[in-house]
């Protein structure tokens, strides 16, 4: 993304997180706490230090491990990440999105 | 305080509340007041924008994505001039007579809840769509079932004019889709029915409510002044939906002596699977859910329904991250989708609280049961996926992010159930049914047949909380049946009631 986009990015999920309650924010920012040095019970690192493989490994881990509280915040963070990106228009064009309000000369056989 | 006074308060205007604000319309006439109070807005024609987060604010509780107390499932409940009937997808089902006859509810004869129903399918334009108006979406599924030997349905739609927009779930811009508030709430308006938006009841007392008017940043400000109200009521209606409508009787001290009130809920949880197509289909124009399939309602318990959805929601249903997901994602004018309702039990365990602020908390598990019908479904829709010829398919339980055609006879394999567990995936319910139970007595129920508050005269509820248990199918023509039953009999004993 430009910077704009992260500017844009980062409006959504600051508008997204002022609507949830304090204790939804607190958990949110444990959360990342957690996933930047949970790392270094395991690899020695924190997140910024481990490399791709480990980092997607560490990430997987945590969405798909044994731990439902980890799964349930990791499903939450990745929610809200997804908002702002996807929440934007601006991302419409780069996935072939292309909404019309009348679309009724579009329809027929394709596949 | 300011205070205002009518004859009857009906608190919501979905698809119980425009339907019971309709029906006692004729009591204006007989000189009577009847006044409907609705916490959303009244959107601007211009206002549906189509933009997914800006609508989901602007149409939803708590953006689309009320979480249940586990965080294992999100609610997805309107709020508006209309409340869910501007949001849902239109489909218009009568309620099967093995659901009423399960409901056991005294007095509910299923023939009774057919001719009402069929009322409202005419009143709401509820017809077929015609071939040409289908999309490939849609009709892939058709194809796909018909090749595996599936029977499928088509959906009967509520709809005049519609454009082929998609943007149904975000408000229809075409203002085609024909919800209360395009039907049953101008109709009431016209009749003399008063509608006041942005209006939040926050306590139910003796023939009182206290409620509060706050303008958001959209839609036309309220006919009342900001600030908060007493409105005194000979009869109140709550029609505030299976979260709010219970969550403001607790609020109002009514459980104490309803022991049934908040229990019972039944959200048909819900999955979103994609299957990714070779070439470029016609998927978000046209309208998104023309056929369902019931084949395995009875012997696995869920039920499959063509869906499409928009790119946020679309990206936060896949299981996964990183370069798969954004292939993905950019595949979209490529990607088929079917969403999976599973057909889940009416237990007391799962119910509706307050938490320390008064809101609302919904207390739900999911039975080992339910996930079954999950892990099923998924399945079937793979095998669907392939049938119609997709490239690859996306399931929540997937070993993998990608099931690739290759591996079509291996879908069981590959879709374990051990991978399907809460909290990992994207679990929805848009159908929230339960809370103000009908029956006969107090111990398992909190209305009578008739929507009365069981010990309360002047109290009925007409909305989805009243289902005993779930209806097998899109609640919305059931919930208006309800309603108008409802205001049958406070018309027949308005002479009493509004004395």
């Amino acid at each position: 993304m430009d910077d704009d986009g992260w500017a844009r990015f980062e409006a959504i999920i600051d508008s997204a997180l002022a609507e949830r309650p304090p204790g939804v924010r607190r958990q949110i920012g444990t959360f990342l706490n957690l996933i930047r040095i949970g790392p270094a019970l395991r690899w020695g690192r924190t997140f910024d230090g481990l490399d791709d493989r480990r980092r997607d490994a560490w990430l997987r881990w945590l969405q798909d491990g044994p731990i439902g509280l980890f799964r349930q915040g990791f499903w939450g963070l990745k929610t809200l990440l997804f908002m702002g990106y996807y929440g934007q228009c601006e991302v419409w064009t780069e996935i072939g999105y292309a909404p019309l309000f009348d679309a009724r000369g579009r329809l027929g056989a394709g596949a | 305080m300011p205070e205002r006074e009518t004859d009857v308060l009906v608190i919501g205007s979905g698809a119980g509340g425009g339907a019971v604000a309709k029906e006692l319309a004729p009591l204006v006439a007989a000189g009577k007041r009847v006044t409907v109070v609705e916490w959303g807005a009244k959107l601007r024609p211009e206002e549906y924008t189509g933009r997914e987060v800006d609508m989901a604010e602007k149409l939803y509780f708590d953006s689309g994505g009320m979480l249940t107390q586990d965080r294992a499932m999100t609610l997805a409940m309107g709020r508006a001039y209309g409340g869910s009937t501007v949001v849902y997808t239109g489909t218009s089902l009568t309620v099967p007579e093995r659901v009423i006859a399960k409901w056991g509810v005294p007095g509910l004869d299923w023939r009774d809840v057919v001719t009402r129903s069929q009322k409202y399918l005419e009143e709401n334009n509820v017809h077929l769509l015609d071939e040409d108006e289908i999309n490939d979406n849609n009709r892939l599924f058709l194809d796909g079932c018909r090749h595996l030997g599936i029977r499928v349905e088509q959906f009967p739609i509520n709809v005049k004019g519609c454009r082929g927009s998609s943007l149904c779930n975000l408000g229809c811009p075409s203002l085609a889709k024909q919800g209360t508030h395009r039907v049953q709430l101008p109709a009431a308006e016209r009749a003399g029915v008063e509608v006041v938006t942005n209006c939040r009841v926050e306590r139910i007392g003796e023939r009182e409510v206290t409620a509060s008017v706050m303008n958001p940043a959209w839609g036309e400000p309220s006919s009342w002044e900001p600030g908060r109200y007493r409105i005194r009521a000979k009869l109140v209606v709550v029609s505030s939906g299976a979260v709010q409508g219970p969550a403001l009787l607790l609020r109002s001290g009514f459980g104490d002596r309803l022991p049934a009130l908040g229990r019972y809920l039944t959200l048909h949880p819900a999955l979103i699977l994609v299957g990714e197509h070779e070439h470029e289909i016609t998927n978000f124009y046209g309208h998104p859910k023309s056929y369902y399939c019931d084949e395995f309602l009875e012997s696995e318990r869920f039920l499959l329904e063509t869906c499409m959805y928009f790119p946020f929601t679309t990206a936060k249903n896949l299981i996964g991250f990183g370069a798969e997901h954004s292939e993905l994602m950019r595949a979209f004018p490529r990607l088929q989708m079917i969403l999976v309702l599973a057909i889940d039990p009416a237990l007391p365990s799962n119910r509706l609280t307050l938490g320390g602020d008064g809101e609302p908390v919904v207390d739900y598990t999911l039975t080992e049961p339910v996930i079954d019908s999950l892990h099923a479904s998924m399945r079937a829709s793979a095998r669907i996926f392939f049938a119609a010829g997709a490239r690859r398919v996306h399931a929540p339980a997937g070993v993998r992010f990608f099931i690739d055609r290759s591996q079509a006879d291996r879908v069981d394999e590959l879709i374990p159930r051990e991978r399907v567990v809460p909290g990992r995936m994207s679990v929805t319910s848009a159908h929230v049914m339960g809370g103000c139970r009908m029956g006969s007595g107090v111990a398992d129920s909190v209305t009578d047949g008739w929507g009365q508050v069981h010990g309360t005269p002047w109290l009925y509820v007409a909305d989805a909380s009243l289902f005993p248990h779930c209806s097998e199918i899109n609640p919305y023509v059931t919930i208006m049946a309800l309603a108008d039953r409802v205001a049958e009999r406070i018309r027949d004993r308005a002479g009493e009631l509004l004395a």
